[in-house]
């Protein structure tokens, strides 16, 4: 699932956070950055001091070395007014006819042939092709923007430096801190031009791969009648086509579909005198909208806990209820109102009353195998959290993992049978309204996370949600661009497409990274590490308490961690960035959280910049 | 405060804005990456320069010219010492608005044309489309590189190259400009188009510090030059005062006779004056070298006469101490 983490909306999570001790954006990037300026001004000075040439003793030196960092900060401030956006503009068409001039358009070559040759292994007899072919082309298109990005950034200064061409560019009237912008601008329309490229290549390649057509196999056809020998219409089957076929149902007016089968289904085309065309199949892609509630327990007893009980499994994301006792997972909605349900319409497409369109998912833990292939029992109810007020529980069957897309009508009926609202009677005025699941089966269990149910809003668009997913690739794309600029003012081009690298990869795995630094994980710091990897011990037995195991434990908690923890709050967290799977998972990629990725991106322009500014500032050009 | 006294100040004032490029105790000392000391290229150097100078920083190979120029731009940080352009510090940026440099090699992006070249350059100093337009085609057209406006740098010869380096040091039409060995790679006749557009640039009125190791370029064009070595300064001055004999007379004269040569020997000799040499000059090979390429260009595919052997067949120079 991809919605392990709640998106906020974008102003709570911008000022006041997400609860806890997460606190807003805007005051932790600040702290982050005020802390960093910090040490680089220490840093600064300490290094203004050993460079200089001292006469007059130790505490002129210090004076000196001072006045240098103030002077420096001083100059600083006032050449960021001075940016003059024509300048960054002809420095990005540079970096820009630079990228072109290094044969870029290759890379789209290369894309396509991968494309080309992608089409040989990937299956659209898949059960879910459509999420297959998503993840493929989004990860390809993540790693090889990524890495164009990498390189283009990392060699161009050094570049310069080598060739010497900075000299004819930092002896005009340039600020630093417009050769770091310019650059970044330049790579990132480079950039944005290919992934628009590949964007296109993409939607061609899905939406043509996965489009295909049914016949209709004549000889499955069957008319249906009722008892009563009245004519209830036609059912079928279609060919099998891309390893799947489609069951096909006609009533009696004409009107018919060809059934959902690997996520999709195909309209029918039927003519007046009944023959049946297949049309393409539609609902590949989806964009669902959830609307998502708060999640909490009753435990066995009947009493309401945070969390379900462990099933032993390592990912705690999800918690479990047992079987047929008082346990209960229970989901409480906001905002519900008349707007929140469809209007459903029977076979004859006449309107045949309200239903809440909800949809669940249900992790299955078993105890016993139960009978094989049959899916586990549970019930559904809705409550009222204020009259209390319950509905007579609903059945479903729940096989592992699968989203269930339910329609419970308006209209219920009380446990007793007395008939009951679901708007008017359980949802309380301000709009809120609980529901409740449980498993039926005694020895099996339910496992759910706050995200496994929610109430369907209409689909978004596809397409938009497709632009989505690559406006977060292109965020990834900025952030390595801008990292990969700054770090190659300090150093040559292969040390700081090393660095850059290391810094994906750390942020790739920064949860990890975090959990070693702040000694949750197993195993201790890196030079706890370096001992046990040496000694051949695994990472939970103990070491013996030697003095030397006693002065690695010092370092790790007195210098690497501290360093790792220094690091991790300036590691942009690319596996949240990445949000490629809410497009192959088929749900709509929210704009709150386009709107927090796309501040993230430009914290990191903005903090960097400034750092490559004075990184630049304080080299000597012309060594 | 007097009379005397103020015009005193405004005397001061008037000589220290004149004063362009000043440097106090220059000094700069590489070091390796561990800060160990590599080499001291420049020992407390102190120089002024003044408006409308052409002035020649001479020495030979590290003698720290062009750590200096370097120390100007701001390129390089002194290690002791300061170095202001226009009463600025060097690491100022805003001194490069009125700033021209000419690099030892033009270190331009060889994959953008000519055109391209200066309006990149042109961009970089905030100037409006149309006066960058303006500007650029005066200076392709100022430096001979019409034809070739649109061809990549990659394609050109070093001495178009140093050409489209001197249109981009001249973009901002600065006051002062800064050449990098200005001569270095070129050939007699863009030797010579070169030291003529650095005293076309003297006669704008526009301030020229150039480093250069040929002694002749250095003295054709230089108001007053500098004389470093190993990172020292040697000496300090006038050109002509500097290179002028003060104890013997030159006398060049055109259509002599054999007797009154004698005679003239004789007059030397009457006032007790050592006769050094008295024969016919010869020209110098880079002013034959031009007249036959001149020549050359005149009349295409037909021999060139050297008339100017010729020319100094009646004339005599003679040189006594």
């Amino acid at each position: 699932m991809v919605l392990e983490r709640e998106i906020y909306p974008y102003l709570q999570w911008l000022l006041w956070g997400t609860g806890g001790s997460n606190f807003g954006a805007l005051p932790r990037f600040f702290a982050v950055c005020a802390g960093f300026a910090v040490l680089a001004i220490l840093l600064g000075y300490v290094v203004s001091l050993l460079r200089a040439e001292r006469r007059g003793g130790f505490f002129t030196g210090l004076l000196q070395a001072g006045d240098r960092v103030f002077k420096t900060l001083k100059s600083g401030i006032a050449e960021l007014a001075a940016t003059s956006p024509r300048r960054v503009w002809a420095l990005a068409k540079l970096a820009m006819k630079e990228a072109w001039r290094r044969r870029i358009l290759i890379a789209l070559v290369v894309y396509v042939v991968l494309l080309l040759f992608a089409a040989w292994f990937l299956s659209v007899e898949h059960p879910d092709p459509a999420r297959l072919y998503l993840s493929f082309v989004l990860s390809a298109t993540t790693g090889l923007v990524l890495l164009i990005a990498l390189l283009i950034s990392a060699f161009s200064l050094p570049g310069d430096f080598k060739s010497k061409t900075i000299y004819t560019v930092v002896t005009k009237p340039v600020r630093a801190g417009e050769i770091i912008l310019g650059r970044i601008l330049g790579f990132t329309v480079v950039g944005t031009f290919l992934l628009v490229a590949m964007g296109l290549c993409n939607y061609v390649f899905v939406t043509r791969s996965l489009g295909h057509v049914h016949q209709v196999e004549a000889d499955s056809i069957e008319r249906q009648t009722s008892t009563e020998g009245e004519d209830e219409g036609r059912t079928g089957r279609t060919t099998n086509t891309a390893g799947h076929r489609h069951r096909i149902e006609v009533d009696s007016d004409n009107q018919g579909i060809a059934l959902t089968e690997n996520g999709h289904y195909h309209p029918l085309d039927i003519d007046s005198e009944g023959r049946i065309t297949v049309r393409p199949a539609v609902g590949f892609l989806r964009a669902r909208q959830p609307d998502y509630g708060k999640l909490r327990f009753v435990d066995r007893t009947g009493v309401e806990k945070a969390r379900g009980i462990s099933v032993g499994s390592e990912w705690t994301y999800r918690s479990f209820i047992d079987g047929n006792t008082l346990a209960t997972a229970i989901w409480t909605f906001s905002n519900i109102s008349a707007a929140t349900f469809e209007e459903s319409r029977n076979d004859q497409g006449e309107a045949s009353g309200e239903v809440l369109p909800i949809a669940l998912k249900v992790r299955v833990f078993k105890t016993h195998k139960g009978t094989i292939g049959q899916p586990i029992s549970g019930t559904i109810q809705f409550r009222n959290p204020e009259t209390t007020a319950v509905s007579d529980p609903e059945p479903f069957y729940a096989k592992d993992s699968q989203i269930d897309e339910m329609f419970p009508s308006r209209a219920q009926v009380t446990p007793e049978g007395e008939p009951i609202d679901l708007l008017d009677d359980l949802t309380t005025e301000d709009g809120r309204l609980e529901i409740l699941v449980k498993c039926a089966e005694r020895g099996q269990y339910f496992g759910f996370a706050q995200a496994d149910l929610y109430i369907s809003k209409p689909d978004g668009s596809t397409l938009m949600n497709f632009i989505k997913v690559h406006l977060s690739i292109w965020i990834q794309m900025v952030i390595v661009i801008t990292v990969g600029v700054v770090i190659s003012t300090l150093v040559s081009g292969p040390v700081a497409m090393m660095f850059t690298a290391s810094f994906i990869i750390l942020g790739i795995f920064r949860e990890k990274f975090l959990e070693i630094a702040t000694d949750q994980a197993y195993g201790g710091g890196p030079a706890e590490a370096l001992v046990r990897m040496g000694t051949q011990a695994n990472v939970v037995s103990q070491l013996d308490q030697t003095w030397g195991v006693m002065i690695v434990q010092f370092i790790d908690t007195f210098i690497s961690r501290p360093l790792m923890w220094g690091v991790g709050q300036i590691l942009p967290d690319f596996q949240y960035l990445d949000s490629s799977n809410y497009a192959a998972e088929g749900y709509n990629l929210p704009w709150d959280r386009i709107f927090q990725d796309l501040t993230i991106c430009g914290g990191y322009v903005v903090a960097f910049s400034v750092l490559g500014y004075f990184l630049l500032r304080t080299r000597e050009v012309a060594r | 405060m007097s009379e005397a006294t103020s015009a005193e100040t405004a005397g001061a004032e008037t000589a220290s804005s004149e004063i362009v490029v000043q440097t106090r105790a220059l000094s700069k000392v590489y070091r390796d990456f561990w800060g160990r000391q590599k080499v001291r290229a420049l020992k407390s150097l102190d120089l002024e320069v003044r408006k409308g100078e052409v002035f020649g920083l001479l020495g030979p190979n590290g003698s720290g010219k062009t750590t200096t120029i370097k120390l100007l731009l701001g390129l390089l940080f002194p290690t002791e010492g300061e170095a202001l352009l226009f009463g600025k510090d060097s690491s100022d940026v805003s001194k490069n608005e009125r700033l021209g440099y000419l690099p030892e090699e033009s270190y331009l992006y060889r994959f953008l044309n000519a055109e391209e070249t200066l309006d990149f350059y042109g961009r970089l100093f905030d100037m409006p489309a149309d006066v960058r337009e303006q500007r650029i085609d005066e200076l392709i057209k100022m430096v001979g590189l019409d034809r070739a406006r649109k061809r990549q740098l990659q394609e050109y010869s070093k001495g178009m190259t140093r050409r489209i380096g001197l249109a981009q040091a001249l973009i901002n039409n600065p006051e002062l400009i800064l050449l990098d060995e200005p001569t270095s790679g070129l050939d007699p006749i863009g030797t010579r188009e070169m030291k003529d557009m650095i005293l076309r640039l003297k006669a704008e009125g526009k301030t020229v510090v150039m480093c250069s190791h040929l002694l002749a370029d250095v003295q054709d064009v230089c108001d007053r030059i500098a004389i470093l070595h190993q990172g020292e300064l040697k000496e300090l001055g006038r050109v002509d005062t500097l290179l002028t004999v003060a104890d013997v007379t030159q006398l060049r004269a055109k259509g002599l006779t054999g007797e009154c040569q004698q005679e003239l020997r004789d007059v030397i000799a009457r006032h007790h004056g050592e006769l050094l040499e008295m024969n016919n000059p010869t020209t110098t090979l880079e002013d034959l070298f031009l007249k036959i390429v001149r020549d050359s260009e005149a009349r295409p595919g037909r021999r060139a006469s050297i008339e100017g052997a010729d020319d100094n067949k009646t004339g005599g120079v003679a040189t006594a101490d």
